[in-house]
């Protein structure tokens, strides 16, 4: 008998699938909301080379079926389909995430298994918060992202870093909020807070110090990871601790972080594979000046960075603006370890959101400004028009997160109120629109001033460079040594903070306390197995010999007993 | 509606006034200082003079410039003005008192120093990057340091907006306390950054290596440079008025009473000049620092931050409150 735990009241049932059993599918405002998380990147991505893959529709069902299940069975169906069917999309690209890619998966399978049929408790949210932080990325387990994520071809790493990590916390949000929902403890949520915290501070640092562009874009997605944990583990533990308005604010925090994420993260990456595909190569060490041969690629990979920092005007600041005022309030009131653990998390997203900054600086000043440094940089030409016309899309829909972010809230009431009831919403305190209209004002004085007082007369010349003379005939674009590289740029971080977080190598702490020692544990494990195969006949037997001694002995203790 | 109309007037005059006096406020600074070292000191018109002169002189674009080159001084210049619109200077209740969340107040300046940043970067030469880099590096610990700064004061004035903040400092009895001193001396090591001033940076600098601010602009020239310096004229005047606001609001007026302005116009231009000749009397008595010594004296601000919230938890655990 198949016992399964009813997630969803109405359903709808399918008659494919096991025997007696089949599909049970439905839709309630969480789910539509993470389906039109995933809508416009799928006709972004669709749009690409990988449309012709039978594995990216499989990735892609996986997906949907696990957003639109109406009961465990279906949606643990769902997110293996996801997991195999991006393991071989990853193969694909690269052998070697891909195996390490496997393992975190089965490993995220395992502990979504047992969680789903076992009654709710701390066990249960504990086994999802395990199973689904894996996948999502979260700290400690997120050293894997990094890897995998940029193995495959551009649009399936973009559906991976904005889609699949969404539809893992879509299960955590689920299962915390909904299905557990009435066990809720605060603990659960603090447990979250502080995973989230250690992605935010650890994704951010990474990404402003990785070299490869999609590395460093994979890591700044476990900082956004990290920022909706956070922003969900406040709503759930102020659920449990009974303050829905608290609650409701820190959870408009995550889910508009979620879209926002959704939309920028997988420009960026579309816009990644297109310079790789341009200059072969997509180290920040080997690029430069981009802007001049792809100005529109350019100009978008300017907008999706905008969004990455959380500037204001952005798509990614109303979700910072509402998680930094749920740090806030939540810091407000409550036991003095709690209101000081606050603080210091709102110093790491001060932190963060500095890092976050300084590394969209650094994918736009070394990757497309200044001047190229390898000569397939300079030759680069204009990416092609479908990847245009995808990561223009998810641009457009930038906009609306950007300046109307209270219309997109009042869109996400619904969700709010089924995930906390009776929550009183709070309106937004940040109004875009305004300061939009006040800078357009601003740079239009200044354009009419410039225009009024100043002279009109430009000249073109050599630059100043502190001095040093124009370089020779034969260095077109000047000596290439002598402009910062993407390493030369972080650096300064790397000595002050990097040092004291990932240590003299940069190893992420992820990879040195979690995945090492299961490295070191599967060794162990291969050797004692070797010796067994490799044991004598004789050797064997005695095994045989003594596993039955101890059986009978076991047998008469019992009985005994 | 009459509220609104002398909200209106007063952002009129409060705009007016910190767009047109703030070169003033440089040449005040820069005369304090020449003064305390012995020298007579450019005039203190000399600001406008520099800017008149960057406005009538032929721009020298690199020619290793990019079409974004002529975006990024815009970008930085508006990005400061919307924040010198939004913090309150003579007057509290301005028509633009609504927006003026601290957070947002925060993403507007990083929205400035990322349009620098990146104009540095621009025409790839070694002292911009090197120059964005450092302030990467700076910005860093002052946004944790606000940030955590922005908790102490949400805690006290229970508003997040820097108009909100400033009236309940003024009228709310708050008082002395250490939370609010330890703010304070975390708020001015915050403010010298952000301008880019001893011991931080040094604006009066001529060697390239030790530039960090102004290492960013060195390709720049003519009417270009000119906006970059009146943003930075207008980032001093921002943090003072800022300062003033909120530390020492005493004596600032509201827009919906017409008689308390002139009271405010006088208040904040004294505390203008007292906090001018503050800050050079200070930048003459340090000494620039190292640029790697400089995050400890950012992490001494951060530290001092998180300590004014802790204080604040403690006293109402022991108030019973």
């Amino acid at each position: 008998m198949v016992c399964y735990s009813r997630v969803v009241n109405q359903y709808l049932a399918l008659s494919i699938g096991l025997p007696g059993h089949g599909f049970h599918l439905a839709h309630d405002p969480l789910a539509l909301l993470f389906l039109a998380i995933l809508a416009p990147q799928i006709i972004a991505t669709g749009l690409g080379p990988d449309r012709k893959s039978v594995a990216y529709w499989f990735f892609i069902a996986g997906m949907v079926l696990t957003v639109l299940a109406a009961e465990a069975f279906t949606l643990l169906l769902g997110f293996e389909l996801m997991s195999a069917a991006s393991w071989l999309l990853v193969l694909r690209g690269d052998r070697k995430p891909a195996t390490l890619y496997a393992g975190i998966a089965m490993f995220s399978g395992a502990c979504l298994l047992p969680a789903l049929f076992i009654p709710p408790g701390g066990i249960a949210f504990s086994l999802i918060l395990l199973g689904a932080g894996a996948k999502a990325g979260l700290a400690p387990l997120h050293a894997w992202l990094p890897r995998a994520h940029p193995a495959p071809s551009a649009g399936v790493s973009a559906l991976m870093s904005g889609g699949m990590v969404k539809v893992a916390l879509y299960i955590l949000i689920r299962y915390g909020f909904i299905v557990l929902g009435a066990a809720a403890q605060p603990w659960w949520g603090t447990a979250l807070i502080i995973a989230g915290s250690a992605s935010v501070l650890i994704g951010s640092l990474r990404a402003m110090l990785e070299v490869e562009l999609k590395t460093i874009l994979a890591c700044s997605t476990v900082e956004h990871v990290g920022l909706i944990a956070v922003g969900l583990g406040i709503a759930l533990r102020a659920k449990a601790l009974d303050d829905p308005s608290l609650a409701a604010l820190a959870l408009q925090g995550a889910l508009l972080c979620a879209i926002a994420h959704g939309l920028f993260k997988p420009l960026l990456f579309l816009g990644a594979g297109a310079v790789k595909h341009a200059t072969g190569t997509s180290s920040l060490d080997w690029l430069g000046g981009l802007i001049r041969g792809m100005p529109k690629l350019g100009g978008l990979m300017l907008a999706g960075c905008f969004g990455m920092a959380a500037l204001p005007l952005g798509p990614g600041f109303a979700p910072e603006f509402l998680l930094l005022h749920a740090v806030i309030n939540a810091a407000g009131t409550g036991e003095i370890i709690a209101r000081i653990g606050f603080t210091a998390l709102l110093a790491i997203l001060g932190l963060s959101a500095a890092l976050a900054l300084g590394a969209a600086v650094r994918i736009i000043g070394i990757g497309f400004l200044g001047r190229p440094r390898s000569l397939r940089a300079a030759a680069a030409e204009e990416a092609e028009q479908p990847v245009l016309f995808g990561m223009g899309l998810l641009g457009i829909l930038c906009i609306p997160v950007a300046l109307f972010p209270g219309l997109i809230l009042l869109l996400l009431n619904p969700v709010i109120n089924q995930l906390i009831p009776g929550a009183a919403q709070t309106p937004l305190g940040y109004a875009p629109a305004p300061l939009a209209t006040l800078l357009l004002l601003a740079a239009g004085a200044t354009y009419a001033a410039l225009k009024r007082y100043g002279t009109k007369a430009e000249r073109e010349v050599h630059a100043f460079n502190g001095g040093f003379g124009k370089p020779p005939a034969w260095l077109p674009f000047g000596d290439p040594v002598t402009q910062a590289t993407g390493t030369g740029f972080a650096e300064p971080i790397q000595r002050v903070l990097g040092v004291a977080i990932l240590g003299v190598k940069t190893i992420d702490p992820g990879e040195l306390y979690v995945l090492d020692p299961l490295r070191r544990l599967n060794v162990q494990f291969t050797r004692a197995a070797e010796r067994v195969r490799r044991a004598t006949i004789r050797q064997r037997l005695a095994f045989v010999f003594a596993a039955l001694v101890l059986f009978l002995a076991a047998l008469g203790f019992v009985q005994g007993a | 509606m009459l509220r609104a109309l002398l909200a209106v007037i007063a952002t009129i005059i409060h705009s007016v006034l910190v767009f047109g006096l703030a070169p003033l406020l440089m040449g005040i600074v820069s005369k304090a200082r020449a003064r305390l070292l012995g020298r007579t000191g450019p005039p203190y018109l000399q600001p406008y003079r520099d800017l008149a002169k960057l406005l009538r002189k032929t721009a020298l674009i690199p020619d290793t410039a990019t079409q974004f080159y002529k975006i990024w001084p815009f970008i930085t210049l508006s990005a400061t003005a919307v924040a010198a619109l939004l913090v309150p200077s003579f007057s509290f209740g301005l028509i633009t008192a609504p927006l003026s969340d601290f957070i947002t107040l925060i993403g507007l300046f990083a929205l400035a120093r990322g349009a620098t940043m990146l104009a540095g970067l621009e025409t790839g030469f070694g002292f911009g990057g090197a120059g964005a880099a450092r302030d990467t590096l700076f910005s860093l610990f002052t946004e944790a340091a606000v940030l955590v700064l922005v908790l102490t004061f949400v805690l006290l004035a229970h508003t997040p907006t820097v108009d909100g903040i400033g009236i309940q400092f003024r009228d709310g009895h708050i008082g002395l306390s250490v939370s609010l001193g330890f703010a304070f001396a975390a708020m001015l090591c915050v403010a010298l950054t952000e301008t880019g001033r001893i011991p931080v940076d040094n604006p009066a600098g001529h060697l390239e290596l030790g530039m960090v601010h102004e290492a960013m602009l060195l390709e720049y020239s003519g009417r270009y440079l000119a906006l970059f310096y009146y943003a930075a004229a207008l980032r001093l005047m921002i943090w003072m008025s800022l300062i003033s606001a909120i530390f020492l609001p005493f004596g600032l007026a509201d827009s919906s009473a017409m008689l308390t302005w002139p009271g405010g116009l006088v208040s904040w231009g004294v505390k203008l000049i007292i906090g001018a000749f503050a800050l050079a009397a200070f930048e003459v008595a340090t000494a620039k620092m190292r640029v790697f010594r400089v995050p400890e004296f950012l992490g001494v601000a951060l530290l001092l931050g998180i300590l004014s919230s802790v204080f604040l938890f403690v006293a109402t655990k022991l108030g019973g409150t």
